[in-house]
């Protein structure tokens, strides 16, 4: 994690709005008010002993007009995120839960605290974070009366001229003096398998030196393409954003005896068998990453 | 009452009265509610409703439907396009989950643009 | 029987709450479990002179040893390769002992690893570096398998080619890791059981896994103290003798992805280390009362029971399905609910089971424990320790 997540996440678990008091008890004409502009005709809330629709619960604390903005968690969140770009912001999702209904006379306060800030996400809207955060309503008495999820997206705002996405390319291969001429030969289309020069014995995935008889001598051989498939996972979860899912992964027997680690095409997961004959194809992933994948035979084929 | 039952479909034409009228009943003052060049400065092409409506007006649509003695035990909501001055709004809803007293009621309201809030209500009889 | 067998013992053992976000730096989950340990073994910090963690920990020695007050130290190293080197650092603690390196050491794990860095996100986008552990990882990631649910799921799927073995019959390891943290007041799956219908209903994470196939992630700690036998006769609680213990990484081993070799659908560093375990205590499968297996995916738990002599190569589902597992069957598997349902401590959680189990103190304690056998990571290379009674 970055110092940056480091810094949002010890924002979890805080309160960004400390223990607020309604600035007046729950009351008729601020009933009427709500009901008459929702046009709801509800005879409870107007009634001989009015409660207050349960929708209403988070007007009854709300700051006000002109109301002064009280230095807080709440504020240093805001400022935070602006300051990771994330100058936007919208309500995503809310989720009340009531305890019992408040009637005229209750005087309700509401606490914030956070609850999670996500990892940064691509949305339609931009790339943003998800804030979770969890708004408790008491009574005078200091009984939950309601709960409230709330869930809102701070983004970095797109500019209004259309912009091409940016792909997330596939992760980078780590290479090294080990094994860097594999992936320059698949580069060529070409799957190569290390060969010891003293004992001929293939290996993969390389290394410098022979199991077989330590030599470090060593050249390669050009692999025919053909294999069949020894296992294979469909992966779900988590998703990566280079990646379409389910994402078909397989081990690959080659004819010439090593394995491989590498993706399906051409086929579904409900059509693939251990044992099947499979053969190479190319995907030239990105300017600098071309990798072996493999599909099904055709039957007469093979 | 069954699962599967569906409520009357309620249609809620949203004058620019109706959704800054709802804003101010509900104490909420931001401009992007009420001020159209503010909101038009914040990147919205008008005022747009504000959430707590959203809530108020699905729970209209269920108690109108449940009836005076229900009591509202849950108000989940997902949000989507906003509802602006001129839009029509039309809520639709059908009884989910049975249990005991409980019962959960799915709903979605759309505007012209698409899905303006999913969620559900849930209700004790 | 070697020299080795019997010679030391675990007599503390400490932790901390285990959760999902400890709010706590990691050095100071380590100090707090590494504290309570000592105090259990009716210790002082300055008493202790040789510690062991993993190479994973982030809190070197010399951090958790200055906070506590532990003083000189004169052995101290550290296990590799993630959750297999649990047991490693008893059997690293024992040697140093039994060598006379050092006369009461801390062994620990402690960490965020819920609320923190999360290894179940994978290692797609891990920093980039040329050394061949990082290199190792070139053959796996740009084909987007970067996690360990995707990386045991290769195995389970073989396995399951090979022996017939289903969803199902991974499942009902769970169901009895759940059943017994369902009783277990530290466990983060406590009063929470689960059935096999639930387990073939949850999502899949990578098929042929479940998501009630893979472990939770935890933050918490977790410490134990390894004293000579001798010693340990002159403390407060029933010693769990170290009979056996033992480290095993095996032919054409690779971290995670061992899959180059004959066969796949066995677990041979595990088998090594068994083979050892058996030969320093001269005690057998049969000799065992209850097991503690590494259980971060329930496919590798049948190898295990392979490898380990419980029945034979293929027949861990009919040896589960039979009930073996159970509370009162021959073999209580993981009474405090595995990584499965108590925590995801790397495997540090189940040694002290173990311990609780020979001190007869487990929460679903299945009668009298003579010896238990405990294992670490499967998958990597590991280790393996049977405790006993004195």
């Amino acid at each position: 994690m970055s110092a940056y997540d480091d810094r949002l996440a010890a924002f979890v678990g805080r309160p960004l709005v400390a223990l607020r008091p309604a600035a007046d008890p729950v009351n008729v004409p601020m009933i009427r008010h709500w009901v008459e502009a929702m046009g709801d005709t509800n005879p409870r809330y107007l009634g001989a002993s009015p409660v207050a629709p349960a929708s209403m619960m988070q007007a009854w604390t709300m700051r006000g007009f002109g109301a002064p903005v009280v230095a807080g968690g709440f504020d240093e969140l805001v400022a935070l995120l602006a300051e990771g770009g994330y100058t936007s912001v919208v309500a995503t999702d809310s989720d009340f839960e009531f305890v019992r209904e408040v009637v005229p006379g209750d005087h309700v306060s509401v606490e914030e605290v956070v609850e999670a800030i996500s990892p940064e996400k691509a949305t339609g809207l931009g790339a943003g974070r998800f804030v979770t955060t969890l708004k408790t309503y008491c009574d005078a008495a200091g009984s939950v009366v309601a709960t409230q999820r709330w869930r809102t997206l701070r983004f970095q705002p797109v500019a209004s001229s259309p912009v091409e996405p940016v792909e997330t390319p596939r992760p980078r291969p780590a290479v090294n003096l080990d094994n860097a001429f594999w992936f320059e030969a698949a580069r060529e289309h070409r799957l190569v398998v290390q060969r010891c020069l003293a004992c001929k014995t293939l290996r993969h995935p390389p290394g410098p030196a022979c199991p077989e008889c330590q030599s470090f001598d060593w050249d390669t051989v050009e692999a025919s393409g053909r294999g069949t498939l020894y296992s294979f996972v469909v992966a779900h979860h988590p998703r990566h954003p280079a990646f379409d899912y389910p994402l078909l992964i397989a081990v690959v027997e080659l004819d010439e005896g090593t394995r491989l680690i590498t993706n399906l095409t051409g086929v579904t997961a409900d059509a693939l068998s251990i044992g099947m004959p499979l053969e190479v194809e190319w995907l030239d992933a990105d300017p600098e990453l071309t990798l072996p994948v493999f599909r099904p035979v055709a039957t007469l084929e093979h | 009452m069954n699962i599967g039952d569906v409520l009357p479909p309620l249609e809620i034409p949203l004058t620019r009265s109706l959704i800054v009228a709802t804003a101010i009943a509900s104490r909420d003052y931001q401009d992007v509610h009420h001020d159209p060049a503010l909101a038009q400065e914040r990147g919205s092409p008008d005022i747009f409703m504000n959430i707590l409506t959203t809530n108020g007006l699905v729970d209209r649509f269920v108690t109108s439907w449940a009836g005076p003695t229900a009591v509202v035990k849950r108000i989940r909501i997902r949000l989507g396009a906003p509802n602006h001055p001129g839009d029509t709004m039309t809520l639709t809803g059908s009884v989910s989950a049975i249990d005991d007293r409980r019962v959960t009621v799915d709903v979605v309201g759309t505007n012209q643009v698409g899905v303006h809030v999913s969620g559900l209500v849930e209700v004790e009889l | 029987m070697s020299g080795f067998s019997g010679a030391t013992a675990i007599v503390g053992i400490g932790a901390t709450e285990f959760s999902k976000e400890s709010g706590r730096s990691e050095l100071q989950l380590a100090c707090e479990a590494v504290t309570a340990a000592i105090a259990d073994a009716g210790l002082r910090p300055s008493d202790v002179d040789g510690m062991v963690t993993f190479t994973a920990e982030t809190s070197a020695e010399i951090h958790v040893a200055r906070n506590v007050g532990i003083g000189d130290l004169s052995f101290f190293s550290r296990v590799p390769h993630g959750g297999g080197a649990a047991c490693g650092t008893v059997a690293h603690a024992a040697a140093a002992i039994h060598a006379g390196l050092a006369e009461v050491v801390v062994c620990w794990r402690a960490f965020n690893e819920r609320s923190g860095e999360r290894y179940g996100l994978g290692q797609a986008d891990r920093p980039m570096d040329t050394n061949a552990d990082r290199a190792a990882y070139a053959w796996m990631t740009p084909f987007g398998l970067s996690t360990p649910a995707q990386w045991v799921g290769m195995f389970a799927r073989r396995y399951m080619h090979e022996y017939g073995a289903t969803s199902e019959d991974f499942g009902r390891i769970s169901v009895i890791d759940r059943a017994r943290a369902a009783t277990n007041p530290k466990a983060h799956f406590f009063g929470r059981p689960i059935t096999l219908e639930e387990h073939q209903a949850s999502r899949w994470i990578a098929e042929p896994l479940h998501l009630l196939d893979c472990c939770q992630e935890t933050d918490g700690g977790q410490a134990l103290v390894v004293v000579s036998a001798e010693r340990a006769r002159d403390l407060p609680h029933v010693p769990a003798l170290v009979v056996g213990a033992a480290q095993g990484s095996g032919h054409d081993q690779h971290m995670m992805t061992s899959y180059y070799r004959p066969s796949i659908s066995g677990i041979p560093e595990m088998g090594l280390v068994g083979n050892q375990l058996w030969a320093q205590s001269g005690l057998g499968p049969s000799d065992m009362q209850a097991a503690v297996l590494y259980d971060h995916f329930t496919p590798f738990v049948l190898p295990q029971l392979e490898e380990l002599g419980f029945c034979g190569r293929g027949e861990a589902a009919d040896f589960i399905r039979d009930g073996h597992l159970e509370l009162d069957g021959s073999l209580p598997l993981n009474t405090h609910g595995g990584q499965l349902g108590e925590a995801y401590l790397h495997g540090m959680n189940g040694i002290a089971e173990a311990v609780r189990l020979v001190r007869g103190t487990s929460v679903n304690q299945p009668g009298d424990v003579r010896n238990v056998v405990v294992t670490a990571g499967t998958g990597v290379p590991t280790s393996g320790l049977v405790l006993g009674a004195a």
